[in-house]
């Protein structure tokens, strides 16, 4: 810390915060405290709870209890224009940039200098702008429309707009996920030099080499609490990964699978998109559950949308039981067998406002149809059967979705691909906002499917899940499969473990610092 | 205990509630039923309930509903087309001169040949190049009317054809008009393709949500090019219906029907957004459009009066029905 020898102010100080949604607890008495000028790392898995504070300190949340004191003064009302006039700028990962504005119109959105007779100003708009991109020392012309700029300077443009209003305190969340690494070079030296000119960034990221290149401090957060704050040079990755994983008793259990040596299900072979994936290779036999981990922007979901046709194939192939098969259209990649769940069940697995029986039968509307015909019996028993075995509860196949839980959105979702009877399932996120008696229930769908000599490949962000399901774990960094992780050395990282959740934390640890190791 | 629930059958609950529940889904029956006893009991002097008054409204509404039939097909997918008015104008001019020349059958193919021709262009431009269809078919109304203009030198072209007019719109079988039976064909067609068809979940799906549909495997394109054809080749029926009833070809046939048309669809509770349709609502609706029409002009407003009373009622319907989010 390049901190002189006074003691470091408080920009931010969080203290006793406390809150529950609906019951569930997402933060319990938690203490937090961003200093001047500093870069503090912010970090936690999944629903930890890190967004949750996030949004309490910008306002989004109303804590149910404790206090957020910013730049010395107490928030009193929790909006997010309150905490903007105390100095919090929230950048968005999906920014909140104009696409067919230019550079200073957006930067000065609402706030547009005025001419005589209250008409826009767009020349001295242009002029601050300037001035402003030249005190923060970015090379951009403000004249440029922000459709036509890369993802770098989106973001630079979206700190600029966050500067003008008088942020002292910037929030950025997974900020490099879209960058190139020289934009992130870039991106690095600029934060550098806002942290000299006394701003406070909080950084919110999964990439442990990135934290520990820009930031001062570290703060963990688990299951609501903060487990860990403490200056990056005194502490190490492995102590960090430690308290990310923790010990928790999740939905997820390794289980022993016996392997029958099934033949060759899927074959990639150097298969390309663009811009991700490069040349990947991989095999799936029957009964084989294959992970894919990394982090995000890895390629994993291009993977999977390419091996399912959503997204154009460059070059490379494709073998379904050992037979070559062009795809170029989900519709091509089901007739090979291949089904996939999205990442996405609002969007792209579920049409929302029609029904589970219709969204369950729509992939078949041909095989249940006759001379085009809809043959409703058929279709009646096919949403029976499999409501029945998937056990999905809705109080008639005939209610909209939109009115079921996550999980038994993302079980009708399974369902539709399930009856389908596809040989090889590509799950993207399969268990991504679904409560733990649902996980536990879908995990153990896809064994039984993979244990019926079917193959499937699962992409988690989730670890846990990754550890509980697969059989060999794929590790992609930057658009490339780069190590393979085998059964054994995933054993390896649990020795002598006995109890499941023991176990499963270990392999945890051991699965994040293998995905760490392979960043550059 | 999760099975106990999925046992339950799904008509449990008890008829009235659900249909208080889904009351709005009716309220277009129950606004048709309303609208028609209030002209019933305040014109029934004027002859509004006179046999040849209500035949009259079905001869004049046939045209709006075998367009608002595909209309609801349009909508459903997430689409629109404007351009259903002017390709019934245009339509009614080539199917006229083709009859004069080639006689009854080559009339007929004339016409719904001009109506693949518009809807193929349509939905290749709207699918294909990725051009908007409220863009594409906007621009084909101008097209379709100044082709219809410029190929009749603005006259109205007269059909001699008895067999043609006959049974494209003049006709009757004994009291009952040949459009009623055209109306009823192509909206049984239509309900039953929506509702009981494997194309009419896809037309639905791709409304509903295309990403979604996409990663089902449907080819959202191709759904969205057959809607649009169809659409146009209803146009087509249509401008040949318009063209049958006035024994000849004009220009101006169809002019501002594609308003009237996604009125009556929207009334009948199609989204304008997609992934909702209902054939026999478009069908109600359109009945309903002729309705006030023709109680307005019994009443004996001006056309004027006219204008703003059917926009008030459009306007009062689809609040009533859209509440329902």
């Amino acid at each position: 810390m390049n901190q002189s020898e006074q003691s470091p102010v408080d920009v931010v100080a969080m203290t006793g915060i406390a809150k529950s949604f609906g019951g569930v607890t997402a933060l319990e008495q938690v203490d937090f405290f961003l200093h001047k000028g500093e870069i503090h790392a912010l970090l936690g898995g999944n629903g930890a709870g890190k967004s949750t504070i996030l949004k309490i300190l910008s306002g989004v949340h109303r804590p149910d209890q404790g206090e957020v004191r910013i730049n010395g003064k107490t928030l009193q009302e929790h909006t997010p224009e309150a905490a903007r006039r105390l100095g919090i700028a929230m950048i968005f990962q999906e920014m909140s940039l104009i696409p067919s504005l230019s550079v200073a119109q957006n930067i000065f959105l609402t706030r547009e200098p005025k001419g005589s007779f209250g008409m826009l100003d767009d020349r001295a708009a242009l002029k601050k702008a300037r001035v402003l991109l030249e005190r923060i020392g970015v090379k951009l012309d403000p004249r440029r429309r922000v459709e036509n700029l890369s993802a770098g300077q989106r973001q630079l443009t979206e700190i600029a707009k966050a500067l003008s209003q008088e942020a002292s305190i910037l929030i950025m969340d997974e900020p490099t996920s879209t960058l190139s690494v020289a934009e992130i070079d870039h991106l690095f030296e600029f934060l550098d030099r806002l942290k000299r000119s006394h701003a406070s960034i909080i950084y919110v990221s999964h990439r442990m080499e990135e934290i520990r290149r820009i930031s001062d401090r570290v703060t963990v957060i688990r299951n609501g609490r903060n487990v860990m704050t403490s200056a990056i040079a005194e502490t190490s990755l492995d102590a960090i990964v430690e308290q990310i994983v923790g010990r928790r008793i999740g939905a997820f259990e390794r289980k022993a699978r016996q392997r029958k040596a099934g033949q060759e299900i899927l074959r990639v072979s150097s298969l390309s998109a663009k811009p991700r994936p490069v040349q990947a290779d991989l095999t799936v036999h029957g009964g084989e559950i294959v992970g894919i981990a990394g982090l995000m922007g890895s390629g994993r979901s291009s993977l999977a949308r390419s091996i399912f046709g959503m997204q154009p194939i460059v070059s490379g192939e494709l073998r379904v039981k050992e037979k070559s098969v062009k795809i170029s259209s989900p519709a091509a990649a089901l007739k090979a067998g291949i089904a996939m769940i999205p990442e996405d069940r609002l969007t792209q697995g579920l049409v929302l406002q029609h029904s589970v029986a219709s969204n369950l039968t729509l992939p078949l509307v041909s095989r249940l149809s006759r001379y085009g015909f809809m043959q409703e019996s058929a279709e009646r028993d096919l949403v029976r059967e499999y409501t029945k075995q998937l056990r999905i509860k809705a109080a008639s196949p005939e209610k909209s979705v939109r009115t079921l839980s996550g999980g038994n959105q993302q079980k009708v979702v399974l369902a539709k691909w399930l009856a389908v009877k596809p040989v090889v399932l590509v799950l993207d996120e399969p268990t991504a906002g679904v409560d733990i008696g649902s996980k536990t229930e879908i995990v153990e769908i896809i064994r039984e499917f993979a244990d019926r000599g079917n193959g499937v490949i699962i992409i988690s962000s989730e670890p846990a899940e990754l550890l509980a399901l697969s059989d060999r774990i794929l590790i992609m960094a930057n658009g490339r499969i780069v190590r393979e992780i085998s059964s054994e050395e995933i054993e390896g990282w649990a020795p002598g473990a006995t109890d499941s959740a023991h176990r499963i934390s270990s392999m945890e640890k051991g699965l994040q610092v293998a995905i760490q190791q392979e960043q550059r | 205990m999760m099975d106990e629930k999925l046992d339950v059958p799904a008509d449990n609950t008890s008829f009235f509630r659900r249909a208080l529940e889904e009351w709005r889904q009716y309220v277009i029956y129950a606004g048709f039923i309303a609208i028609f006893i209030f002209f019933s009991l305040t014109l029934s002097s004027k002859g509004f309930l006179d046999p040849n008054n209500l035949l009259n409204i079905v001869r004049q509404t046939a045209m709006i509903a075998v367009m608002a039939v595909a209309m609801t097909f349009v909508l459903s997918a997430g689409e629109i087309d404007l351009a259903i008015g002017a390709v019934a104008g245009l339509v009614s001019v080539t199917t006229a001169m083709a009859l004069a020349k080639f006689g009854l059958v080559g009339g007929i193919c004339c016409g719904v040949l001009t109506g693949i021709a518009v809807g193929v262009v349509n939905g290749l431009l709207t699918t294909r190049v990725g051009i908007p269809s409220f863009l594409v078919t906007l621009a084909m109304m101008g097209i379709a009317r100044g082709t219809a203009m410029w190929i009749s030198n603005t006259a109205a072209i007269p059909i001699l054809d008895r067999n043609y007019y006959f049974s494209f719109g003049s006709g009757n079988f004994g009291p009952v008009p040949v459009l009623l039976v055209w109306a009823l064909v192509v909206g049984t067609i239509g309900h039953v393709a929506l509702r009981k068809t494997s194309f009419g979940r896809r037309v639905l799906a791709s409304g509903g949500s295309e990403t979604a549909a996409r990663f089902t495997g449907i080819n959202t394109r191709n759904i969205k090019l057959q809607v649009l054809i169809i659409s146009s080749v209803a146009a087509a029926v249509a401008g040949m219906l318009y063209a049958g009833r006035l024994r000849s070809g004009r220009f101006q046939l169809g002019e501002g029907d594609e308003l009237s048309v996604i009125a009556a669809a929207v009334l009948g509770g199609t989204s304008l957004f997609g992934g909702f349709g209902s054939v026999i609502g478009s069908i109600v609706g359109a009945l309903m459009i002729g309705l006030i029409n023709n109680g307005l002009i019994l009443m004996g407003l001006e056309f004027s009066q006219q204008l703003i009373a059917r926009g008030v009622i459009i306007i009062l319907a689809v609040t009533v029905a859209r509440s329902r989010r």
